[in-house]
């Protein structure tokens, strides 16, 4: 079927269906507030900072291809402290508290752009818990790299520490709030679009023109009672024969 | 027999407010359509209407009542007949006895003039559906009804029929194929656009002229209120 929608009828849609989008909102905004303030455990994070410190051979006129190197070689570090190779002496050290797998997921490394830093992230429910694991994985990757690369170029710059009164990283519960509040209103207005196009009863002139290609004689508003007088003054004649006695 | 679904009370709603209160919006409103009739017949006159719609409850019999009492004061003398020998409503509206009437007159107990009554509306007389046959389609569809409406064409100057709906039951059709012009009565967000089309349908299959069709019970909108009163 063929439709045809004005912007009018689409704000006059909004307009009538104004309290389910609203309430849509509301709901979602609420839900995602106790999901993030009641439901989820707030996650830490820790980062330890290692500086990667390729030895310059020149250092006068540094090429395009050392830069290049450079790169690989903290992408390749990136991989390293993420293999079981570490992870195993990591998981070791804190008493097999945890698998490799679990620390290959809580850790996240990350490279600075354009620089010799890599972040290593530990995310954890005890920001004590991640700040140790950081720097542990910061220590063991240390000394493993002397031994698998042969290099000794890798410093810890700045290890994790707990400041007081850290905040969680996860649940932003704004964020999420945010969110649903978004995620409500479209759901409320989808949802508000559809009812509108399911309801296929006859509202307007234009619907009756459109639908049933009838002139129109007219529109009777719906009549306001304070417009009808309850006593309706039928000032009633005797049944007359046909000839008409029309009274006052 | 076709029985009727009920689509909820709209007792209140049935009122003649053409009479009661001339000055109100529907009133008004009423009068434009009178207008609208007289004017939709160019080459042939308008006398005998029949006001139906596609469902029950859609408002025909407060529209014709009250499309009646705006001929009478426009100074037609005007006829409403309650044709809807099934569940009749124009003696309630009226505030008449329902002893006699239409039925009466289709099954030759009684004649045209021994049954009317006054509405207490000058010019307007009223004709209630008489004691409710088994046949009311066969009724409308006999010899004694072409009869009537002869009649009623030459005493009266409009006569408007208050039929049952189109689709419940065949008397719609078979009046409107009988009179000069039909008018569809959709009530705003009840009456379903398929049915209003089908309605349209049945009474296009025989043959009538439907004159147009009379939004009802249309809700206010903010920004619409250039249908106030003009006079005062």
């Amino acid at each position: 079927m063929e439709e045809t929608i004005s912007l009018k009828e689409l704000f006059t849609v909004l307009k009538k269906r104004f309290m389910l989008i609203v309430s849509f909102a509301v709901i979602a905004v609420l839900l995602a507030g106790l999901y993030s303030f009641l439901i989820v455990t707030p996650m830490y994070q820790s980062t330890t900072q290692l500086l990667v410190n390729q030895e310059q051979t020149e250092a006068a006129n540094v090429q395009v291809s050392d830069i290049q190197a450079n790169l690989q070689l903290i992408n390749t570090y990136s991989g390293i402290i993420k293999s079981p190779a570490i992870l195993e002496q990591v998981s070791t050290q804190l008493d097999n508290e945890l698998t490799v797998a679990q620390l290959n997921s809580k850790i996240t490394v990350a490279n600075e752009q354009n620089s010799q830093l890599v972040n290593v992230t530990i995310e954890d429910e005890d920001p004590y818990k991640a700040a140790e694991i950081a720097n542990l994985t910061a220590e063991v990757f240390q000394t493993e790299i002397v031994e698998l690369m042969n290099v000794n170029n890798v410093n810890i710059l700045s290890p994790a520490v707990v400041s007081d009164n850290q905040s969680p990283v996860s649940p932003q519960p704004f964020l999420n709030m945010a969110i649903a509040l978004v995620v409500g209103l479209m759901i409320g207005v989808g949802l508000s679009f559809l009812l509108e196009y399911l309801d296929n009863s006859v509202k307007t002139e234009e619907d009756i023109e459109k639908v049933l290609d009838l002139p129109l004689l007219g529109v009777i508003n719906t009549m306001d009672n304070k417009d009808v007088p309850n006593q309706l003054h039928l000032q009633k004649k005797s049944v007359g024969s046909r000839s008409e006695q029309y009274g006052s | 027999m076709a029985a009727k679904k009920n689509k909820g009370s709209n007792q209140h709603m049935r009122n003649l407010i053409a009479h009661a209160n001339p000055k109100a919006v529907a009133a008004e409103q009423y009068r434009t359509i009178r207008t609208n009739i007289q004017f939709s017949a160019v080459d042939q006159e308008i006398q005998t209407i029949v006001v139906t719609s596609s469902g029950a409850g859609e408002g025909k019999s407060t529209t014709a009542a009250n499309m009646a009492i705006v001929f009478a004061q426009a100074g037609k003398r005007t006829l409403l007949v309650d044709a809807d020998m099934r569940k009749p409503t124009v003696h309630y509206t009226f505030s008449l006895i329902n002893s006699r009437g239409l039925s009466n007159i289709l099954t030759r107990q009684n004649r045209l003039e021994e049954v009317v009554e006054e509405s207490g509306i000058e010019k307007l007389q009223v004709l209630t559906s008489g004691i409710i046959p088994p046949n009311p389609s066969e009724l409308l569809d006999s010899r004694s009804m072409d009869q009537f409406i002869q009649q009623a064409r030459e005493s009266y100057d409009v006569v408007i029929f208050d039929a049952p709906p189109v689709l419940a039951v065949t008397d719609a059709q078979v009046l409107a194929s009988r009179c000069d012009g039909t008018i569809l009565v959709v009530r705003s967000r009840v009456a379903d656009k398929e049915k209003a089309v089908k309605a349209k349908e049945q009474l296009l299959a025989v043959k009538t002229k439907i004159l147009g069709v009379i939004l009802n019970d249309k809700k206010v909108e903010a920004g619409d209120d250039y249908y106030y009163y003009y006079g005062e």
